[in-house]
């Protein structure tokens, strides 16, 4: 494909509900090939900004293109070229899982009848089971399952891990990458900063409606900091000579040493340096969670109307 | 959700929290019945007595009544009808017989299987609240609600004049009969998966007491105890005040009750004793067109109200022989179920086929409220995505409803032109019956329509499209025997098309009707393709 504009494109969005302002002038801007994570805590208008871009709702202001069309106006021809699977995923309950996933293809247009079966297989559904008699995990796998085997160019994928198990969540990570190797587009919103950090090419982060930054996931970790705990053998001694560190903290355990520092990600090695030397018993290096994101670099608490879940708070680096 | 965070052992505050939770969910619906079953109450009330303001009219009314056997099957056998208070528990029989079972059966249902279905009873028991608790709160909140409409049943009677203590048991009685059906909805909430299932095994159960408190009154024998229904009728609070038969519903919907919620503290949650079994792992191709789907989506309720209709028309066409006996016998029979002069068969068919209206008018309110399920389940935003336009997803569901109205209408009629034809022995009244019933296509269509434009502008409103049924359902059943004054007749759409086939059909009526049917339904569909997607 030669054509280099975007596939989604963003500018100024604003979503008025009544009194409540659930968007305000929010930028996004998903290339052609790339998978892009879409975070945000909870409640700071991600599904909200996917609905304006499938046209289920219209935008209060600013500009909006899908595939640089108008997504409220054009719908149905415009969503001929992606699939899209719901924040909440709400399935019919007398449908046996298989009937759902056929239905679900007939709505997504077209769809590759070996990948479908493929998929049902990796994703382990059962389906001749009713959906009523699944659980919200396999529900949530239907619905993947039904986008993923779409002949889209675009899949637009809202927290659709949130009832996996981390199994799953594998599997899942797997097939997107497939599916990104065939050239799809990818736009993946969540609220966890791994997830995305394991997928994503490009992050565009918002809060309460607004974008608060956008590149690449290494450019913002830049700019952060990273949690270092370490049990050494030896006493590492004083660190705070090293350029970057800070918030440190030193305690003697019997024979080892226990040290905890932040430290800014380009200086990590250096840190890590000294610890070896000191001999590595124990070691957790925790990149910086999305909460410490907006902690560090915006210097404020999240706003009462959102939640960073303690998973996102306790995020590990995989 | 504060009030979630419980210590483990705090027993009493974990049903307490629930019973807020349920008061919650439940507080507008409760309302709504409440007043609803209130104001229909005191409008039968005050309707019989404006009408039968002497002993001798309230005699004829009773002496007509009791004639035969058509109208002691449909109303129940009123003891004590004699009196004020008898005519008006006769009047409001057939409604009651079906409104306070399925105050219970609503309440209980939407509170428990509903929950649980959607997964929110998840979360809710994940917060350490009890297992059996939702069942009781749903049990106790139901109560409440009973128990207000009994008060207000109580005091509309005694405003009128009815004597005070036939009214305090009037009103137990048939609260003790929506209790009944509330604990029975409790325990059905335990054994099937699903809400639909709930209403299903209720309402059939509801069909077969009716039954069999009609067979035990036409028959006299002891069948009637056999039933619910029979149980409050027995209580005959304007003939021999039976005050201890209050005593069965209670102790029945306290068993029923009391199983349920033993049942909800064992079993797991989302599961159930009846279970459905796998299906078929591919979709059929109708399935995947938007008209087989939508089908699919309105079959078991058009099945169930086409039951209804024929089930009703069935009924009166068999009974139509015996009844022509009873009115040539008393001619104050016809006045007092509102038929009033002309050829006594042509008015039975013009009384059935009004109260098909109502049936079929049931069924398109409802059929347009699974498209608002559809929105707030979240499954029309995954529906909305693909590659159906807004106007064919409503389009296909509107013809899907097209279709369903004329099949309970058409098979209805042919069921009630050859039931009479059959009992009378002619066919004379198999064309009228056929044609009436297509002459009130318009007047259904047209809440049809109202239903279509509010689900387009604002969903959320779609209870005042529930309150105009239960309006019209009102004035169908009880204007014309009640004589309420033409204006207020006029405000229903069945009015208009002039009561066929005893009259004449009014065409231009049926026109104007037919026209703003479809200006409704096209506010509907044009307001649909504006508004955002989903709204609950
Ligand atoms: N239909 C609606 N009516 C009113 N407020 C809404 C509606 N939809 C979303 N909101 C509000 O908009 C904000 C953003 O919500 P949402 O887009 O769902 O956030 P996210 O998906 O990031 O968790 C929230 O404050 C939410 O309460
Ligand atoms: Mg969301």
């Amino acid at each position: 494909m030669t054509d280099t504009a975007p596939v989604i494109r963003v500018e100024g969005l604003t979503k008025n509900f009544g009194r409540v302002r659930a968007l305000d002038g929010l930028d996004l801007t998903v290339r052609r090939g790339e998978v892009h994570g879409f975070l945000g805590p909870n409640g700071s208008g991600k599904s909200t900004t996917i609905r304006v871009l499938l046209g289920l709702i219209k935008a209060t202001s600013g500009r909006v293109e899908l595939f640089s069309g108008d997504p409220w106006r054009d719908a149905p021809r415009l969503h001929r070229r992606l699939a899209y699977v719901a924040g909440d995923v709400a399935l019919w309950p007398g449908l046996t899982g298989g009937q759902c996933l056929d239905v679900l293809g007939s709505t997504h247009g077209a769809f590759d009848e070996r990948r479908r079966a493929d998929l049902v297989e990796q994703f382990q559904l059962n389906p001749t089971t009713r959906v009523r008699d699944y659980s919200k995990g396999n529900r949530q796998k239907v619905a993947l399952v039904a986008a993923l085997a779409a002949d889209a160019e675009l899949l637009v994928l809202d927290e659709p891990t949130s009832g996996l198990d981390p199994l799953m969540e594998q599997t899942f990570q797997r097939c997107v990458r497939d599916r990104r190797e065939t050239g799809v587009t990818v736009l993946l919103s969540s609220h966890i900063m791994g997830e995305v950090e394991a997928l994503a090419d490009q992050v565009t982060i918002i809060r309460r409606g607004r974008t608060v930054t956008s590149g690449t996931l290494s450019d913002m970790r830049r700019h952060t900091r990273t949690v270092v705990r370490a049990v050494t053998m030896a006493d590492p001694g004083v660190l705070t000579d090293i350029e970057g560190l800070a918030d440190h903290q030193r305690e003697r355990l019997a024979e080892l040493t226990d040290s905890r520092f932040t430290i800014d990600t380009a200086h990590l090695d250096t840190a890590i340096g000294r610890l070896h030397e000191a001999g590595i018993h124990t070691l957790t290096v925790t990149p910086p969670s999305l909460a410490a994101l907006f902690l560090r670099s915006y210097g404020e608490t999240p706003g009462p109307d959102e939640s960073v879940g303690e998973e996102s708070l306790a995020e590990t680096g995989r | 959700m504060s009030a979630l965070h419980l210590a483990p052992d705090d027993r009493p505050r974990s049903l307490e929290t629930m019973l807020r939770i349920v008061a919650r969910i439940q507080r507008r619906s409760a309302l709504t019945w409440v007043l609803v079953l209130g104001a229909s109450l005191v409008g039968t009330a005050a309707g019989v007595a404006a009408l039968y303001d002497t002993t001798a009219k309230i005699h004829t009314y009773a002496a007509a009544v009791t004639t035969g056997s058509t109208l002691v099957a449909i109303n129940g056998k009123v003891e004590g009808i004699d009196s004020l208070g008898g005519v008006i528990q006769d009047e409001f029989g057939f409604m009651v017989a079906f409104l306070m079972p399925l105050l219970g059966i609503s309440l209980v249902a939407r509170a428990t299987r509903r929950e649980e279905e959607c997964g929110r009873l998840e979360l809710l028991l994940g917060g350490r609240i009890a297992r059996h608790d939702p069942t009781v709160a749903a049990l106790l909140v139901t109560t409440a609600t009973i128990v207000s409409t009994a008060g207000l049943f109580a005091a509309g009677l005694a405003l009128f004049g009815v004597p005070l203590a036939g009214s305090v048991l009037y009103a137990l009685s048939v609260g003790g009969l929506a209790f009944v059906f509330a604990g029975l909805a409790a325990l059905l909430a335990q054994l099937t998966l699903h809400s639909r299932g709930v209403y299903t095994w209720s309402l059939i159960i509801l069909a077969a007491s009716y039954a069999l408190r009609g067979v035990g009154d036409v028959t006299n024998t002891w069948v009637t105890w056999l039933s619910p229904l029979g149980w409050a009728e027995k209580a005959a609070p304007f003939g021999d005040q039976r005050w201890w038969t209050l005593v069965i519903p209670l102790a029945a919907g306290l068993a029923l009750g009391a199983a349920a919620s033993w049942l909800a503290g064992r079993r797991d949650l989302g599961s159930a004793l009846v279970r459905g079994g796998t299906g078929p792992d591919r979709a059929s191709a109708r399935l995947r067109s938007p008209i087989g789907f939508a089908v699919w989506i309105h079959r078991p309720a058009i099945l169930g109200w086409l039951a209804g209709g024929v089930l009703l028309t069935g009924m009166m066409g068999a009974l139509s022989h015996q009844f022509l006996g009873a009115m040539a016998g008393n001619p104050a029979l016809a006045q007092a179920i509102g038929i009033g002069n002309g050829p006594p068969m042509d008015g039975l068919v013009a009384a059935t086929q009004l109260y098909l209206a109502v049936i079929a008018a049931g069924y398109l309110v409802q059929a347009v409220g699974t498209l608002r399920r559809e929105e707030g389940d979240g499954r029309l935003e995954t529906r909305l995505s693909g590659v159906l336009s807004r106007n064919r997803w409503l389009a296909s569901h509107a013809v899907v409803l097209l279709g369903g109205l004329m099949t309970i209408v058409l098979i209805s009629s042919l069921v009630l032109g050859l039931a009479t034809a059959l009992s009378a022995g002619d066919m004379a009244e198999f064309g009228p019956a056929l044609l009436s019933g297509l002459a009130y296509l318009p007047a259904e269509l047209v809440l049809a329509g109202v239903a279509l434009a509010v689900y387009g502008m604002r969903p959320r409103l779609f209870g005042i499209v529930w309150a105009g049924y239960a309006a019209m359902t009102f004035i169908a059943f009880l204007g014309p025997g009640l004589n309420f004054p033409q204006w207020a007749l006029d405000l229903s759409p069945t009015t208009q098309v002039g009561n066929p086939p005893m009259g004449a059909v009014q065409s231009g009526a049926l026109i104007a009707l037919s026209a703003l049917a479809g200006v409704l339904v096209a506010v509907g569909f044009a307001a649909f393709r504006r508004r955002g997607v989903p709204q609950n």
